[in-house]
């Protein structure tokens, strides 16, 4: 029997707007508890809630920028059940009316395009945060702390279609996710912040089967490779059993970071009725074709469009991919100096490898003021018309980095310009033949590999100033001679 | 003449002429409250400290000639589900036994910006659950007239303040009559205004899409004085509205209509007479009069047993002893929060809470409250048909006179039916008024109701205060001054 495996992904991404969903407390960002609270986001009795309209602008690019279909009369329903950092013991959230439905998001895997489908995007309000003690669970907690600045904080819940068929399509799927709402200015999109949370439905059956299988809910993946690794786990555990016969529960599974395996949380049978109903304190939410309109005029290019954008730049759909999901100044980069080199694997290479790579090492996390977009282009040229080795260019890149002047400068002030003409670097092959008689006659007798031990001395005594390239055509043919 | 009989546009006129002041009137007002509190139990907290300086402040005002608010000075009582900031809400709940709110409700911002004092809080059936104010954790309070009889619910307190003069008007709420069935049992104007006309912000949610705050006072008049000082749109209540008054006639050009299903079985002979004697005087004075069937009034009673419940089931969640209020231990937090619930609420409140989540829950939805919702629209639909030929609707405001304390506790069908004329307003969201007409042969107040079309509020006093001059009830009870 050939098994296959069908997971959903209900996302929920924190709107980075000034103020809460339902009052106009401010959204913070502390560790320090209960500083931004009011009436309404405590619960307190005779508060009301107003919608913020910030963040329905938000929800609805979001929407849009996903092809859903916008629902104009939408409205807010009450999502019923009892956890103490919940103030009202109901969410106000969205049910049978969210504001989109029906959409598709398109991810890349590699050098392949694919698309998910996306069942509904919501609004909600978040809860606030509780921490136990004496265990982690309030069952067996000694006392709990409530700490409710996130409480009232907007959410926006997008839930994909049962359509995803492995970890690696999951961890695209979230990438893309990310990226769009950071490249919307919707969200952070930091996921060890929790501006981004998500929770997996997976179920397996058998290849042909037209059925999905009993399905299990995965929480408490708190980043992509916790994702990928608890998809990968309970897609075999699931297998597993059902290989050996061993039926599936309806159940919700903790993931567990530490030991890397899924435990149960609590079985569906026990599973809450929330008893929604529409919130009668939130008149319906129209959501106007002007409205529409006006939030279409404040969609910025999509990441699809980014990497569509950029391939036309000669770059691959992985690269290309890869740069899109990049932050904002290096996307821009790459822009200005393919614009002047016309060279998109070369600008590609020297920003994302050698600039990211030297930037991480040198613990730099912006790049200098004096940086200018005219110097990586610069680089570039000198390689290629020769002027400087792969070898020097870096030096200089380490340079200009940390220091306020220019490529042309530290090459010069460097001795890193090139050695192109063939007379003088022939007069110092000769110099170096004369001084290691016996590596020539060694190299003569047969031990080719000793040409390379000359190269380096070479370019040893040349302080690296040597055309590596010409210097070795030129060694070889002297030693021929 | 004794000052607390006055209407407030003779008190103020006696203090802008200076032949009375603010804390001379405070001082018979509070009198009053010593004569009548033991036996009737109006208030549950007095405001005394507190007023005699505001009253001494007022009495600068007008000694200086400077004010120019019709409120400034007045003595309020409010409802205890009100909230004012620094003093307690208790709802009349053992929940809230404790609970000092720390904001004022959008209507006491507004009083207080005119300078009224407020006589203190007054008591209420729990939560507004009721139509007798028996169901109160702090003590049951008794009808003005006639001590043996309750004084209507869940605003009795209220009307029972306003009958024995301890107040000289009162602010309810109205959910399916709270406000008109007390001022009809204690002989008394009470107004209900167009849904959304006063803003909730601040009152203790009960059933959010029927709640409505309104005055009870001696006068259509005081009403009108009051009504335009509280209502407004507000930008901290979602369901606020514009109060764009609509313009009918109140003359003998328009219609009325008397509804032929409030004027059945179930009501009593003297709730027809007073019905009856008020159209033969409209009549007499030109007006058109006509019987009016609106079939769908028969099932309020049914409707409003589905709606009110399950927004209470929702509303009353935040009592749970986490933040505020009663806690009772328990040994894990869920335990806590039931100990604190089946301890902190009366049985009506108990009763209505399980109604409520059983309307809701899964399976039962479609059958009970998704039901009721769609009969809701329909006589909304109903009532905007009939105003279309029809300017004012006349209406027994309940079925009888005020019942004796005790006699259908046991009973809450029979409870409930009290109610049967003064609901349809609130599905509606109709403005309705109760105006006291006569006395029964038992010499308890009689009253009659008049509803007309979404914010007409304004035009509805016009033709109430018609009503008034025409019928000249001049009935007090005795006793208290």
């Amino acid at each position: 029997m050939s098994l296959k495996p069908t997971i959903g992904i209900e996302t929920h991404i924190e709107l980075n707007t000034n103020t809460k969903m339902f009052c106009r407390c401010a959204v913070v960002d502390t560790d320090e508890p209960n500083i931004s609270l009011c009436p309404t986001c405590i619960g307190l009795p005779g508060a009301l809630p107003v919608p913020n309209k910030k963040a329905i602008e938000f929800i609805t690019l979001l929407a849009l920028s996903t092809g859903c279909e916008i629902t104009s009369k939408g409205m807010f329903h009450r999502k019923n059940y009892f956890y103490p950092d919940l103030p009202k013991n109901y969410q106000i959230s969205q049910f049978d009316l969210p504001v989109g439905l029906n959409g598709e998001l398109e991810i890349v895997i590699d050098e392949n395009k694919d698309y998910i489908q996306i069942e509904r995007v919501h609004m909600e309000e978040d809860t606030g945060k509780s921490s136990h003690s004496g265990s982690g669970r309030i069952e067996s907690a000694t006392s709990t702390a409530l700490d409710f600045n996130r409480s009232g904080v907007p959410l926006v819940e997008i839930v994909t279609k049962p359509v995803i068929s492995s970890s690696k399509q999951a961890v695209a799927y979230i990438e893309e996710l990310r990226q769009l709402s950071i490249d919307l200015n919707i969200s952070e999109g930091r996921l060890e912040k929790g501006n981004l949370r998500f929770d997996a439905n997976i179920s397996v059956a058998s290849e042909d089967s037209t059925e999905l299988g009993t399905k299990v809910e995965i929480k408490n993946m708190n980043s992509l490779r916790s994702l990928e690794r608890a998809i990968d786990y309970e897609i075999e555990r699931q297998t597993k059993a059902l290989e050996e016969g061993i039926e599936i529960v309806q159940e919700t599974r903790h993931w567990d970071e530490n030991k890397e395996i899924t435990s149960t949380m609590r079985s569906k049978e026990g599973s809450a009725d929330y008893r929604y109903f529409s919130d009668p304190d939130l008149p319906n939410m129209f959501l106007s074709e002007e409205f529409i309109k006006e939030v279409e005029t404040l969609m910025p290019l999509l990441p699809k469009a980014q990497r569509e954008e950029l391939m036309t730049t000669g770059l691959s759909l992985s690269q290309s991919n890869i740069l899109s999901k990049s932050d904002e100044w290096i996307k821009k980069l790459y822009v200005k100096v393919f614009d002047q080199t016309k060279d998109s694997v070369a600008s590609y290479n020297w920003i994302t490898g050698e600039l990211q790579g030297q930037m991480r090492k040198a613990n730099i996390e912006v790049l200098p003021e004096w940086f200018n977009d005219d110097y990586l282009p610069e680089i570039i040229e000198l390689i290629k018309s020769d002027k400087i080795s792969f070898t020097s260019a870096k030096i200089i890149l380490t340079e200009i980095l940390t220091t306020n002047t220019t490529p042309s400068k530290v090459a010069e002030q460097k001795n890193l310009f090139q050695e192109n003409d063939s007379e003088k670097i022939s007069e110092m092959i000769n110099q170096i033949i004369q001084e290691n008689q016996d590596i020539v006659d060694r190299i003569k007798s047969g031990e080719d590999k000793l040409v390379g031990f000359l190269v380096g001395q070479l370019m040893k005594q040349s302080n690296g100033s040597v055309n590596p390239g010409m210097a070795k055509e030129l060694l070889l043919k002297e030693l021929e001679d | 003449m004794d000052a607390s009989n006055l209407s407030i546009r003779e008190i103020n006129s006696l203090f802008t002429k200076k032949e009375l002041k603010p804390s001379e009137l405070y001082s018979k007002v509070f009198e009053n409250s010593a004569n009548s509190e033991a036996a009737l139990h109006a208030h549950l907290t007095l405001f005394e400290e507190e007023n005699i300086k505001k009253a001494a402040e007022s009495d600068k005002r007008f000694s200086n000639g400077e004010s120019a608010g019709l409120l400034d000075g007045i003595p309020i009582a409010i409802k205890d589900n009100i909230n004012i900031k620094n003093y307690k809400t208790t709802c009349s709940s053992k929940m809230l036994s404790n609970y000092t709110s720390p904001y004022d409700a959008t209507v006491i911002e507004k009083l207080k910006e005119q300078n009224t004092l407020f006589t203190g809080k007054t008591n209420l059936d729990e939560f507004a659950m009721g139509s007798s104010t028996e169901n109160s954790a702090f003590g049951l309070t008794k009808n003005p007239w006639n001590t043996d009889y309750v004084p209507g619910g869940s605003s009795g307190g209220s009307a029972a303040s306003v009958g024995a003069r301890s107040s000289i008007a009162a602010l309810g709420s109205d959910t399916g009559g709270s406000i008109r069935q007390p001022a009809s049992f204690c002989g008394l104007v009470g107004f209900k205004p167009t849904y959304g006309t006063v803003s909730r912000f601040g009152l203790v949610a009960f059933a959010s899409s029927l709640d409505q705050i309104g005055p009870i006072t001696k006068t259509v008049d005081d009403s009108r004085i009051i009504f335009s000082s509280i209502s407004g749109e507000d930008s901290r209540d979602a369901t606020s509205v514009i109060n764009n008054q609509l313009d009918i006639p109140s003359d003998n050009t328009a219609t009325i209509g008397v509804i032929k299903e409030l004027m059945e079985d179930g009501i009593s002979d003297e709730a027809k007479n007073e019905v009856n004697k008020v159209v033969e005087i409209l009549k007499s004075k030109g007006y058109k009069v006509k019987e009016i069937s609106i079939p769908i009034i028969k099932l309020s009673i049914s409707i409003y047993y589905l709606i009110a419940p399950a927004e209470c089931s929702a509303n009353l969640a935040r009592f749970d002893g986490v933040r505020y209020g009663l806690r009772v231990d328990g040994n894990t937090s869920y335990e806590m929060m039931e100990n604190t619930r089946a301890e902190g609420f009366g049985a009506e409140v108990k009763r209505r809470i399980l109604l409520g989540t059983y309307a809701l829950s899964a399976g039962y939805y479609d059958e009970y409250y998704g039901k009721a919702l769609q009969a809701r629209k329909e006589m909304i639909d109903e009532f905007a048909k009939t105003f279309k030929d029809i300017d004012y609707l006349i209406s027994p405001t309940t079925p009888t006179q005020a019942f004796k304390s005790g006699e259908k506790t046991s009973n809450p069908l029979e409870m409930y039916m009290s109610d049967l004329c003064t609901i349809p307003a609130n599905l509606a969201g109709l403005p309705a008024i109760s105006i006291p007409t006569g006395l029964s042969k038992d010499q308890l107040p009689l009253g009659v109701q008049v509803m007309s079309k979404p914010l007409s509020d304004n035009s509805l006093l016009d033709f109430s205060e018609i009503i008034e001059n025409e019928v000249q009830f001049d009935g007090q009870p005795k006793g208290w001054l």
